[in-house]
């Protein structure tokens, strides 16, 4: 295996040529903007507490959104569009380290579970670098 | 499991997400974004606009719908039939994971 062509073999987190590296993780969530709050709070508390929010708007399987006014005319309900409109949402965007995956996860679950249909989604992606631009550190050091 | 990140023009986003529906991927999150490309903005006369407004689309799909998905947000994110400057990129990223809150499983 050439080390050079792979670099798994030598970005390794314990310093052992030869073992895949444990990549941290980019956590994106849609959550609801009312739980933005709770969520804040149970991240503080679960250690994690630097992440970004941004206001974006989407749907998701449509199930619940066709809900058009019952009492509007006729003739104007045939204008409205049968695709299930964008609902605002919060998404929040946080890089944990490999460990810390789950517990981000569960915190984000538990603090925007209601049970019903537009809770939100959670993906999990990799992260390949990150870099603290005050001092120009690299990697999960930046983390801490 | 891909995240597509789709950055179109503002009045074709609409188009975009309608012919996503039709297709059978409803899921899409939109955020407005401001950026230039390769062309360095737009210049007009002695000004130039190089924080152009767009759409960011980001939808999750599975591998198998990878090419499919990526085709259609092509065909109706294009400006007349050869395309025009700023009609936009798709970036694939690959996701590890999803997880829906409500039922809090894992996908």
């Amino acid at each position: 295996m050439n080390f050079i062509t792979n670099p798994d073999l030598y970005y390794t987190p314990i310093g052992v040529w030869g073992h895949k590296r444990n990549y941290m993780k980019l956590i994106l969530a849609m959550i609801r903007i009312a739980k933005m709050h709770e969520t804040k709070l149970a991240l503080s508390d679960a250690g994690l507490p630097s992440f970004t929010a941004m206001q974006v708007t989407g749907r998701g399987k449509g199930n619940g959104d066709f809900d058009k006014p019952e009492s509007a005319d006729p003739e104007l309900r045939t204008l409205i569009s049968d695709i299930p409109r964008l609902k605002s949402k919060r998404m929040i965007t946080l890089v944990v380290t490999d460990e810390k995956k789950d517990l981000a996860v569960d915190t984000i679950i538990k603090a925007n579970q209601t049970g019903k249909s537009g809770d939100g989604k959670i993906f999990v992606l990799e992260a390949y670098d990150s870099i603290r631009v005050r001092t120009g550190e690299m990697g999960e050091i930046t983390l801490d | 499991m891909y995240l597509l990140r789709a950055i179109v023009r503002p009045e074709k986003s609409t188009i975009v997400m309608k012919a996503l529906f039709e297709s059978g991927f409803p899921a899409v999150t939109k955020l407005a974004v401001f950026g230039r490309g390769k062309q360095r903005g737009i210049k007009v006369g002695n000004v130039t606009y190089d924080e152009l407004p767009k759409d960011l689309l980001m939808i999750v799909i599975p591998e198998k719908d990878k090419d499919f998905v990526i085709e259609t947000i092509m065909d109706s994110a294009r400006t007349g039939d050869k395309g025009q400057f700023g009609d936009g990129k798709i970036f694939v990223t690959k996701v590890d994971e999803s997880y829906t809150i409500s039922s809090g499983k894992k996908e």
